[in-house]
């Protein structure tokens, strides 16, 4: 069965956008994995062929030079990349977090100043919700926007922001009354304002992708950068995350993909008690359960993805695709370097990253405890 | 200007397979763009792209319905619209020789009059090597085989096709070709681009004219092979390949004792 074309219906441009970016994954995407997660580093020459095949403009409108991506192919293009390496997705996804909050939130003047170059690939977008004492509740953050004249100031420090160094356009999101918690409003600050970078977190895996914090000390900003009124920019975060979580979802099927293809090719060729490991029954059974894992996540995606197409209020869905694709990929994972048994334990073999990387995906963007929590409201409020 | 691009969608052969009659059991067949054409179809484009003019690019497909979604890629990278000869006679045909592909391919040149056509050294399924000279024969064009390198200025700006074609053993030839002419282009010309999202957008609504043998003024006779398959099979295999295990270090330790036992080498 051609599982990858699951319950698919999928337009031909879908199909063809698909089978491209695919390609693209195997071909030029995955070959540098290693050597960016050995060295932490983004592998920019990646980056830059992301832009040329019109991708770092996905979610911007088509008057600014984007391919504004129905959420559908939004899914595909994110599963299609994570398959190649689940660092360069995520980077990708907080890119397209950006754009979407300029294309949605921002001033004419904003949108023709910042889309058109961003959807070229650079500057390259940053978000900038999460705090080190504000996570999975970001209403406790504590970055404030003071407004002086014309002009607001930034006090505060961010946490954990993808394209911490990369980047160069930050989506902040700060309290304009400190002692307000319903004051938390969207502002637009380029890197040139003044933050500083804090240092790149090392981590257990997404090694290639630049997480840091970011300092804001009395940092400057003209007021035309607030995206929203001042309040709305919670609400506009959890807005622009529902679609974003879509996503996530889609880069952990991309990434349980990638693992169950590898086990698959190294369970027919090792050969143990006289025949490939792939004929044993409990190896077998473990490649139906990864497939049926990766066969439901994709349905989810695919269904939260269609929800949001048609208009519906997708929220609960994409709660529960990100909440049991990113689970699933974690199983999937562990179990592919399981059918590798001591050399999946080894950098030699693909799946050990994979495994890694896994792991972020049941974290950020809402954690599956958080995700439970919009489910429970959704299922039962 | 016009180019015209021969496109083959291919069949690619999965690892273990079995024969049905005088074919490979299509159920193990996967389709996708013959390999020297990605890059025939990408000289073409640069060629287009280069131009002050217009320069319409259109490719030529002999093949089913199943094969627009390949031709669709190469519109999506750049040719402006394809036209594909397919019908119940060319399905029914046993075999389709290089005499019948240039009898089709010759109809739509005569259609189309291109200034200059590029086609693939080869078919990756079928392996004749020979329709795009076959079809500079029948039209009278000049011809360059197996061109590795192309002057795009020249062809735009003198008429003339400078281009190097490789010899066996490491040979490479600089030869002047007026056109029009037919240029079989070999892998490695270029870097074929991947298609890109408006591309492919774009290529949604470009057009795929599907022509018949009678829309071409030909009939069944067209397609009237002097080739006929008589047996396909797999050979026999006469030695085992070894995969030396381990790093770099050890693999080429164990190559080398290999070797040494063989014979080959210094003492
Ligand atoms: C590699 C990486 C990249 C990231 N990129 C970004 C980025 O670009 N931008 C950004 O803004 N953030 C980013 N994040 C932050 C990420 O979204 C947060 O880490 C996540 O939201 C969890 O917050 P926290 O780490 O503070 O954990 P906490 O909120 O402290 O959670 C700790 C534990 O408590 C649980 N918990 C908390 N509240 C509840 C509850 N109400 N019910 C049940 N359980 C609960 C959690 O599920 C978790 O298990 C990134 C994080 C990482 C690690």
């Amino acid at each position: 069965m051609a599982i990858a074309d699951a319950g698919s219906s999928l337009t031909d441009e879908q199909r063809a956008i698909r089978d491209v970016v695919r390609e693209f994954a195997v071909e030029e995407i995955r070959p540098t994995a290693r050597e960016a997660d050995e060295t932490e580093t983004f592998p920019e020459d990646v980056w830059d062929g992301l832009s040329d095949l019109d991708l770092t403009g996905l979610t911007v409108p088509e008057e600014y030079g984007g391919f504004d991506a129905d959420r559908t192919t939004y899914a595909l293009v994110n599963e299609e990349v994570a398959y190649g390496q689940l660092a360069v997705a995520t980077a990708l996804s907080v890119h397209c977090l950006a754009t979407s909050c300029i294309a949605e939130f921002g001033s004419e003047d904003q949108k023709e100043t910042w889309l058109p170059e961003m959807t070229r690939g650079r500057p390259v977008g940053m978000f900038a919700l999460s705090e080190p004492d504000a996570g999975s509740n970001p209403a406790q953050m504590s970055t404030v926007a003071r407004r002086d004249g014309d002009e607001y100031v930034i006090n505060g420090k961010k946490q954990w922001i993808t394209n911490g160094q990369r980047g160069e356009v930050c989506i902040l999101f700060a309290k304009t009354d400190p002692d307000d918690p319903s004051s938390v409003t969207q502002f637009l600050v380029p890197k040139d304002a003044g933050f500083e970078v804090g240092k790149k977190e090392h981590k257990l895996g997404l090694r290639a992708s630049d997480t840091t914090g970011l300092l804001f000390d009395d940092v400057r900003i003209p007021a035309e950068n607030r995206l929203t009124e001042e309040g709305k920019g919670l609400s506009a975060a959890f807005h622009i995350l529902t679609g974003g979580r879509v996503g996530i979802a889609a880069q952990a099927v991309g990434l349980a993909q990638s693992a169950f293809d590898e086990a698959r090719e190294y369970a027919h060729e090792r050969e143990q008690f006289d025949g490939p490991i792939s004929d044993i029954q409990s190896v077998r059974h473990k490649f139906s359960d990864m497939a049926t894992q990766i066969h439901a996540a994709r349905l989810m995606v695919r269904e939260a993805a269609r929800q949001d197409d048609a208009g519906e209020d997708p929220r609960t869905a994409a709660a529960m695709a990100k909440y049991f694709a990113s689970e699933a990929a974690v199983d999937v994972t562990n179990e592919a370097v399981q059918i590798h048994g001591g050399y999946g334990y080894t950098t030699d073999f693909e799946v050990e990253r994979m495994y890694r990387d896994s792991k972020i995906t049941t974290i950020y963007e809402g954690t599956s405890e958080i995700q439970k929590d919009i489910i429970a409201r959704g299922v039962l409020d | 200007m016009k180019v015209l691009v021969t496109v083959k969608e291919v069949a690619e052969v999965e690892d273990d397979f079995e024969i049905a009659d005088l074919d490979v059991d299509p159920r193990y067949l996967e389709y996708d763009l013959n390999e020297w054409d990605e890059y025939a179809v990408e000289s073409a484009v640069q060629l287009a792209e280069a131009a002050d003019e217009e320069v319409e690019v259109v490719s030529v497909t002999i093949g089913p319905e199943r094969s627009e979604e390949t031709i669709r890629m190469a519109l999506a990278k750049g040719v402006d619209r394809a036209v594909r000869v397919w019908d119940d006679d060319i399905e029914a045909a046993e075999f389709l020789d290089v005499a019948s592909k240039v009898r089709l391919l010759e109809a739509v040149v005569a259609e189309e009059d291109p200034d200059i056509v590029l086609s693939g050294v080869q078919a990756h399924d079928t392996g004749f090597g020979a329709t795009g000279v076959a079809l500079a024969d029948a039209i009278g064009f000049e011809w360059g085989a197996v061109v590795n390198a192309l002057d795009i200025e020249g062809v735009l700006n003198d008429g003339v096709a400078r281009v190097h074609r490789e010899l066996e053993g490491g040979i490479e030839e600089l030869t002047e070709i007026d056109l029009p002419a037919v240029l079989t282009i070999q892998t490695g010309i270029n870097e074929p681009r991947y298609a890109s999202l408006r591309g492919i957008r774009q290529a949604q609504s470009k057009e795929i004219a599907p022509k018949t043998l009678s829309d071409l003024g030909l009939d069944f006779s067209a397609v009237e092979s002097e080739l006929f398959l008589t047996d396909m099979y797999e050979p026999e295999t006469e030695s085992d390949a070894t995969y030396f295990e381990g790093d770099a270090g050890e693999q080429a330790a164990a190559l080398a004792s290999a070797l040494r036992e063989k014979g080959v080498g210094a003492e």
